[in-house]
């Protein structure tokens, strides 16, 4: 038996007999290379199963079914408020993540680098002033935008079976989203964010039972300091942002799958 | 198989295939016409793991009766699919509003205080406006209940009052769905949880004008009393309307029913 099996398998001799043209010669080279390799044939066979699994027909309107006299449901409109959560989150994080180039998140001098590099991003930055603002308007629309979500959801009643599960982790998502915005109120490192986390201190410190530990878990220590401002940069630069990011993937991955609740 | 069936019976019950070759090290892979089926593997699993195909296969009948005894055929997810008419709407919608960021972060760009000073605590602390609900739940100090049982002192902190105060009111929504079951999705089939829905929303606003009362131009005993009598001013009016409303809009959509059954 030669090396070079000639059979059914060859791909090559497959590719000559039909005639391609160049996209589609590379486009099926580049998928034998990485399929021989990964076998990710079978992958996309699992996704498209996934695919056909998800049911995508359109459905016979709402009021069809309901024989609602084609009325139009007037809320509607509302009910783009979570793609408008999410959307304020993508413009957040990626103005966040230019800011992040030029912010350092550190307490000394006087006044502090954290504050330095906010006024260099205000005044010397190019676009830097815009950046800021962006950054800041899009964390209180989303805000905004979640809160106005929840209301949606909760006076059309979609929050019934089977959609508790996302209920529930939207109310994580509210609550991630606010502690996003206190973590980043206070990296300014200027009068309103110092003493804002003084309050978030204070408030860890009277949680009952796990006070001391939760506050030195968060603040780092009783008292602000240098590694305060640290562990709220690192939460909102790096464990929010995956937390909150998977969760609303997950969220959305749910609605997807469960289909947007209609107004009986 | 049937090889096996024939020779040693006892032997074929106890082992399935697989695990007679690991002795020479060959065929650790089962051939093809070897891998048991699920109904195969259903039978000789036990414990958690039977109970799991068990329930499985009376789901997937469940869902098979379900779609046959179904009338309404296009789909069978009783739902709005996500795509494409949820996107498109949003898409749309979304981008307008997303302009809108960028014009208001042109517009009106934020500004930063003085730098942090520990040792000069300014007039006013404040967090952004989305927290001061939470900033005036920790103000709550007035109604924590003192304990004659504990000669007059209280049981927990003011701080740790208002730190509970948060978790209660945050747990509460998060069990709605669990408290609010059945079908009904528009407020006015639920006149009861609207009633709590508009309870909440006003609560929200009151609250967080109760955390600000020092630029709130008002006696500040006035606005600790509108604060809590507000939301209950508002539940009961939209309890109120709606349940008159009712009547009338149930009368519309079961119209049929009516024709068919006049109420005396
Ligand atoms: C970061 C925050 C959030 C994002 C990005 C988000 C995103 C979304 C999106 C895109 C949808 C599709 C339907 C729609 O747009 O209305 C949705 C639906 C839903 N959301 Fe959220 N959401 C967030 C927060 C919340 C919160 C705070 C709650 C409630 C406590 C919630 C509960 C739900 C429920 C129950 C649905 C299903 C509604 C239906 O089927 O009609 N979400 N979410």
């Amino acid at each position: 038996m030669s090396l070079e099996r000639k059979d059914e398998h060859d791909h090559e001799g497959w590719m000559k007999e039909r005639d391609l043209t160049p996209v589609e010669t590379v486009y099926l080279t580049t998928l034998m290379w990485l399929d021989k390799r990964l076998r990710i044939v079978d992958y996309l066979e699992l996704l498209e199963d996934l695919y056909y699994k998800i049911n995508m027909q359109m459905p016979k309107s709402h009021t069809e079914q309901y024989n609602l006299d084609n009325k139009f449901w007037y809320w509607y409109p509302l009910y783009a408020l979570g793609s408008f959560s999410t959307i304020a989150y993508v413009v957040a994080a990626i103005s966040g993540a230019l800011l992040g180039f030029y912010y350092s998140p550190a307490t000394t001098g006087d006044p502090s680098a954290a504050y330095n590099s906010i006024t260099f991003i205000m005044t010397d930055l190019r676009f830097g002033f815009f950046l800021r603002s962006l950054h800041r308007w899009s964390a209180q629309v989303m805000v905004a935008a979640v809160f106005l979500h929840m209301l949606r959801v909760y006076f059309t009643g979609a929050y019934k079976e089977p959609r508790e599960l996302n209920w529930i982790i939207g109310i994580v998502l509210i609550s991630l989203t606010m502690v996003f915005g206190y973590t980043g109120y206070l990296l300014p490192w200027d009068q309103l964010a110092f003493w804002a986390g003084q309050i978030g201190v204070e408030m860890a410190l009277s949680v009952p039972l796990a006070g001391e530990w939760v506050a030195q878990l968060l603040f780092g220590g009783f008292t602000l300091s240098q590694s305060t401002l640290q562990r709220m940069y690192i939460l909102h630069v790096f464990f929010l942002p995956f937390i909150t990011t998977a969760l609303i993937a997950i969220h959305v991955g749910i609605v997807w799958m469960q289909g947007i609740a209609e107004p009986h | 198989m049937s090889e096996n069936d024939t020779t040693t019976d006892g032997h074929e019950t106890a082992t399935d295939g697989g695990q007679e070759a690991a002795a020479d090290g060959s065929g650790i892979v089962a051939p093809d016409d070897e891998t048991p089926t699920w109904s195969e593997r259903k039978e000789r699993t036990q414990g958690l793991s039977q109970l799991t195909y068990e329930y499985f296969e009376r789901a997937r009948r469940e869902d098979q009766d379900l779609r046959t005894e179904s009338d309404y055929v296009e789909r069978d997810v009783l739902a709005f699919p996500v795509w494409p008419h949820e996107m498109i709407r949003n898409l749309a919608l979304t981008s307008f509003f997303t302009g809108m960021i960028i014009f208001l972060s042109a517009a009106l760009p934020p500004h930063i205080g003085a730098p942090a000073n520990p040792s000069q605590t300014p007039a006013v602390i404040l967090p952004d406006w989305y927290l001061y609900w939470s900033f005036g739940l920790l103000k709550l100090g007035p109604l924590n209940p003192e304990l004659s049982l504990l000669g007059g002192k209280k049981l927990m902190a003011d701080r740790t009052y208002g730190v509970v105060a948060n978790l209660v009111v945050v747990g509460f929504i998060a069990i709605v769905p669990f408290l609010n079951k059945g079908a009904a999705r528009r407020p006015v089939e639920q006149p009861f949880w609207a009633a709590v829905g508009v309870f909440g929303v006003i609560f929200a606003a009151t609250i967080s004008a109760l955390s600000v009362k020092n630029l709130v131009p008002m006696d500040s005993h006035l606005l600790f009393d509108l604060t809590f009598l507000l939301p209950f001013v508002g539940g009961f009016l939209t309890y109120a309307v709606l349940k008159s409303m009712r009547e009338g809009y149930m009368f519309e959509l079961n119209r049929r029913y009516y024709r068919l059954r006049p109420p005396k």
